[in-house]
């Protein structure tokens, strides 16, 4: 076979393996708490095939360890051995062994430092002596070597699964646009024969599909972001287990579709978070019934879709931030003067910044201050904002907003200058005449609408742009959510349009204000401004609620 | 397509193919395997707040193409859009991943095949632009063309991004400003 052969299937293994690691994992995870045999022939299948899979493709050490986990998983259904924490342990530090030995990452984890050599032993160990496992080894102890042939991998391709259905929906509608093209094509070859109105109308109907085709095609791009939620289940495990608390998981909306680049995205944040309040949140069960909770704390990550936006909720019902202590930090630290007061909203935004932490030891989970910092430059990245919620030993509930990276939407267009900008309608509330005597040259201004003083912001001015000023100016008014008013002064508005948002440059994605760029009729392009953004790089905090 | 391109050893024993065009009246040179091809210059939107390197954004056949002020980049004059101007369209590497960028320049010259011996190594100073963007010179005649590091010139915009984004980010100025010990 051609080494470039091999090397393709050997990609298509991986994608395979790594999906199959995936699903071993959860199901190690559930064994404990289920009885399902569903689970464990599921789990079955999935080793069963990983090791054929294995043999095939000439991994022979990763196969033989499939091979003994597999007798491990053997002594389950013969009931011989029960799924202890420590078996359990074994298993899940098997498919990181794995990972490792077939250059699979991890998923959202740092790869963990395991011997395959050893892990092979004690499995075997634990299979003879009939589940009397002793302890497992340490996570992280011994460091493992990747096998040379693996030294050096490609980058993993960037795959994505399309449901079947999908496709063939779009196979059925290109179909479609060949024979209405083939009409139109005819019906031209013969105009004279036709009325400019019947020509317009075959026209328009190829559009219509035409459009069809854009919206599949874009959505085939979507995929349920509960795939960025998966693994945080091991993750509560292990820091369950690290740190003696005891965690529910509780997910919701995990259907909701989002771009692939949003799951790929998220997921540091996610992490971030979650090992925060496992760490800095959730309390000892001990302390948590003395507190009359129950035993067990809860985190739930929650998905859900706004107009236009992603919101994603990660809350834990644990002591909640402290106020008292953030301020003493704060001011330890010098981020505040001594005797600096700040409201809520401000005082927890400090905890985004760099170094910023009030645990009293550094832990191998947090207090090291780089968290949340990571958490906000990722968001920020996004072009997202968070929001804090907070109630002293009830809990602490981040929300992050992420709008929608790659879709169409709904547009309002506006000339600024010689550039047209494009405003996502959501964010449009009306637009309004400037009054005379507000034209000048300022870049901002107040406007008095209906009795009250309203900020607005010339673009012009803001983005510096050229050509002559116009005879007249309107406002329009774009807000985000139910929060914030503000104006846009603009030179001309354009109405109303659908739009294909298409990402900016990697070289253009931290200029804020902006959220990509629209390829006009005209075959410009024009600029698709993130409200969101541009409002907050005026006012003086971002968009942080505090209830 | 390399586009890493300190490739002054490798050339030195092959028949290399350049293509030259002009910025300032002065004439350059890229290899001729990192143009991926040429376009007219056509309205380029201007993306505000971005570095003045950055010219804006072109439509290439429905996908958005950032196009660069070449004469910027390499310290000269910003570009003079006349008649003749033209977009070289290349592959840089940005953080480890390929971006397919458009160069502006004045006038596009020709293709030139250099022999080993027109091959000249670079001289310690006296180049109109930093020796650092260059891989060396190409004699034509009795004149030399300076052949473009392309590599070098665009791998060195990550910085510059990231320079501009600390003084265009209020946030995270107003925290870095603070400072934390």
């Amino acid at each position: 076979m051609h080494p470039d052969d091999m090397e393709a299937l050997r990609g298509i293994f991986r994608t395979e393996a790594r999906e199959l690691l995936m699903g071993m994992e959860r199901a190690i995870l559930m064994l404990e708490s289920t009885q399902d045999p569903e689970v464990l022939k599921g789990l079955f299948r999935a080793v069963h095939t990983l090791k054929g899979n294995c043999l095939m493709m000439g991994f022979p050490d990763a196969s033989e360890l499939v091979h003994s986990v597999e007798d491990l998983l053997q002594m389950f259904v013969a009931r011989t051995l029960p799924a202890s924490a420590s078996v359990v342990t074994l298993l899940l530090q098997s498919v990181d062994a794995l990972r490792m030995l077939l250059g699979v990452p991890g998923e959202g984890r740092v790869a963990a430092d395991v011997d395959p050599a050893v892990i092979q032993g004690r499995l075997m160990q634990t299979a003879r002596a009939g589940g009397t496992a002793g302890e497992p080894p340490v996570l992280g102890k011994v460091r493992g070597v990747l096998p040379e042939a693996l030294g050096e991998l490609p980058a993993p391709e960037r795959t994505l699964r399309v449901g079947l259905d999908r496709l063939d929906r779009l196979l059925d509608l290109t179909g479609e646009i060949a024979i209405s093209r083939g009409r139109l094509t005819a019906m031209l070859e013969q105009a004279e024969r036709h009325s400019p109105a019947e020509l317009l109308e075959a026209h328009q109907e190829t559009d219509r599909l035409y459009l069809d085709l854009q919206e599949l095609v874009l959505k085939a791009r979507l995929v349920p972001i509960g795939r960025a939620f998966q693994p945080f289940a091991r993750t509560l495990w292990e820091l369950g287990a690290a740190t003696g608390k005891q965690v529910r998981l509780e997910t919701g909306g995990e259907d909701v579709e989002v771009d692939t680049t949003v799951v790929e995205l998220i997921r540091d944040p996610l992490t971030h978070l979650v090992r925060n309040a496992v760490d800095h949140g959730i309390e000892l069960p001990g302390v948590r019934q003395a507190r009359g909770k129950p035993p067990t704390g809860t985190l739930r990550i929650h998905a859900r879709q706004e107009a236009g936006a992603i919101v994603v909720q990660v809350s834990d019902d644990g002591v909640g931030l402290n106020r008292e202590r953030i301020l003493q930090k704060a001011r330890a630290t010098g981020l505040l003067g001594p005797n600096e007061e700040r409201d809520d909203a401000e005082l927890f935004q400090l905890i985004f910044a760099p170094g910023f932490s009030t645990a009293e030891r550094i832990t191998e989970l947090s207090g090291r201050g780089i968290g949340m910092d990571v958490v906000w430059r990722n968001i920020e990245m996004l072009r997202g904002s968070i929001s804090i919620e907070t109630r002293e030993g009830a809990g602490t509930s981040f929300t992050l907003r992420l709008p929608l990276t790659l879709s169409i939407i709904e547009g309002f267009c506006v000339g600024v200058g010689e550039d047209t900008y494009v405003l996502p309608l959501e964010n449009v509330f009306e637009c309004v005449e400037l009054p005379l005597e507000e034209r000048g040259t300022g870049a901002t201004g107040l406007l008095h609408l209906r009795g009250h003083a309203l900020p607005y912001l010339r673009l012009r001015e803001h983005f510096a742009a050229e050509g002559p000023r116009p005879e007249r100016e309107s406002v329009v008014i774009v807000g985000h959510g139910r929060d914030f008013r503000a104006g846009l002064a603009v030179d001309s508005l354009l109405g109303q349009a659908q739009t294909v948002i298409k990402p900016l440059s990697k070289l253009f994605q931290h200029l804020p204000g902006l959220s990509g760029s629209a390829i006009l009729g005209t075959g410009r392009v024009a600029l698709v401004l993130d409200v969101s953004s541009l409002l907050r790089s005026l006012l003086p905090r971002p968009f942080i609620r505090v209830a | 397509m390399s586009s890493s391109s300190s490739s002054s050893s490798s050339s030195a024993t092959t028949l290399s193919q350049y293509l030259s065009f002009f910025l300032e009246d002065e004439e350059y040179a890229l290899g001729i395997l990192q143009v991926k091809e040429i376009i007219e210059y056509s309205a380029v939107t201007r993306i505000p707040g971005a570095p003045p390197w950055l010219r804006g954004v072109t439509n290439l056949r429905g996908s958005v193409l950032p196009v660069v002020d070449l004469a910027v980049k390499l310290g000269l004059p910003p570009g003079k859009v006349s008649r003749r101007a033209c977009i070289v369209v290349v592959e840089g590497v940005l953080r480890g991943e390929k971006i397919v960028m458009g160069l502006l320049i004045d006038t596009i010259g020709q293709v030139l095949d250099f022999t080993p011996e027109e091959l000249e190594p670079l001289p310690a100073f006296g180049t109109p632009i930093p020796i650092d963007f260059l891989t060396g010179m190409g004699r034509v005649g009795s004149k030399f063309v300076l052949l473009l590091d392309i590599g070098r010139i665009l791998g060195s915009q990550e910085l510059q991004v990231a320079e501009a984004l600390r003084t265009t980010d209020p946030a995270f100025e107003r925290l870095s400003k603070r400072g934390l010990p």
